[in-house]
């Protein structure tokens, strides 16, 4: 074999390698994850850890979200997978029967601290109903964090399942959306929240 | 994308994210053993990055792994067959070989495969032995006589190979 081919041999054997031991439980636990590429919002990536959901993304297509997961989580194998079903079946109610709550395990373990209180917040947010940046700062604990809180809802990594849509600056303004303000705009309106200031 | 070809193994990631879930499962239902599985995996990976200047702008790749990788299953099924009808087909043989001559010029001549067997050093003789009458996979012989899978693997493999040198194919 020439020098090409074995460094090629053993490139593909350590993907072949993380891949399969990742799927024997030989070695540590892949990112699952799976698409929705039709969704009123556009195209939706999931992934799953094995102790719950951890991305819920807006994304261009497949290969931009594996791209996207490779890069923020490294040498963990990324697998598409079909244990993912659950989930985009409760996203398909969400979209087409308007069942607004999930029943999804989420796992933030990767969020800082203050993040995830933010975020633990935002989830009590029910359909229908909207709170501000400053609102949340002050139920996570920080009064004057806002801009905090803005910061860790702008990073959530689980959108619509956590709903960040659903935080608002304190003039009714829609703020920021990871998905572009149309979609938060869409979801708001979905939910039978329609914000008081486009 | 960036380059398709040389070291970049991007497509190779983007294969397996997409099919190597599916893939493995389906090798692993046709095969039942994870070692022969993660080989046979491995061999349809590699034959995709010898194909992915074609593969990579193919809209079938799903049809054409899991063709591959069929293909390839069933290889290593048969190969394997053949392998431990061989082993059989020695012992066998040499089990007549051990009937006690009436001249007493037999000792040389009682060629036993368990025999030979028993002279592997002892590492292999351990792993061979796992390997073909307790049908052990190699995660699990090396559980029990120490060392690593691909310790194990190579092992049998330098055993077989003693074997059939010492032996003699049928």
């Amino acid at each position: 074999m020439t020098e090409t081919a074995v460094r090629e041999r053993e490139a593909v054997e350590r993907i072949v390698l993380g891949t399969f031991g990742a799927l024997t439980g030989r070695r540590g636990e892949p990112l699952r994850y799976a698409m929705m590429d039709d969704t009123p919002v556009g195209v939706l990536g999931l992934a799953a850890g094995e102790h719950g959901l951890r991305h819920l993304s807006f994304v261009g297509n497949e290969d931009e979200f594996i791209a996207r997961l490779l890069a923020e989580h490294g040498d963990v194998p990324v697998l598409r997978s079909g244990t993912l079903d659950p989930v985009r079946r409760a996203l398909d109610a969400y979209f087409t029967a308007r069942h607004f709550d999930f029943d999804v395990a989420v796992d933030l373990s990767g969020v800082p601290a203050f993040h995830r209180r933010v975020l633990d917040e935002t989830a009590r947010i029910p359909a229908g109903r909207v709170a501000t940046y400053t609102e949340i700062a002050v139920r996570a604990g920080s009064p004057r964090a806002s801009r905090a809180a803005g910061n860790a809802l702008h990073n959530n990594p689980v959108a619509i399942i956590v709903p960040c849509h659903r935080v608002l600056r304190t003039d009714g303004s829609l703020g920021g959306y990871g998905g572009g303000l149309h979609v938060k705009e869409w979801l708001l309106e979905h939910e039978g929240a329609r914000p008081r200031a486009l | 994308m960036p380059h398709a070809t040389g070291e970049d193994p991007q497509l190779m990631t983007l294969l397996l994210a997409k099919h190597g879930e599916e893939l493995a499962r389906h090798i692993r239902r046709v095969l039942r053993d994870d070692d022969a599985a993660q080989d046979v995996l491995q061999e349809t990976m590699l034959r995709a990055h010898r194909a992915r200047a074609a593969l990579g702008a193919a809209s079938n790749q799903r049809a054409w792994l899991y063709r591959v990788a069929t293909n390839v299953a069933l290889n290593a099924v048969r190969s394997r067959t053949r392998e431990r009808a061989a082993l059989a087909r020695h012992a066998a043989e040499q089990q007549l070989v051990v009937e006690p001559q009436a001249d007493g010029r037999d000792d040389e001549r009682r060629v036993d495969l368990w025999a030979e067997v028993a002279r592997l050093p002892e590492r292999q003789r351990l792993a061979l032995t796992l390997r073909v009458a307790d049908e052990l996979d190699y995660e699990e012989i090396a559980r029990r006589i120490g060392g690593t899978a691909a310790a194990a693997r190579a092992n049998v493999y330098q055993a077989t190979k003693r074997l059939k040198v010492e032996v003699g194919d049928p």
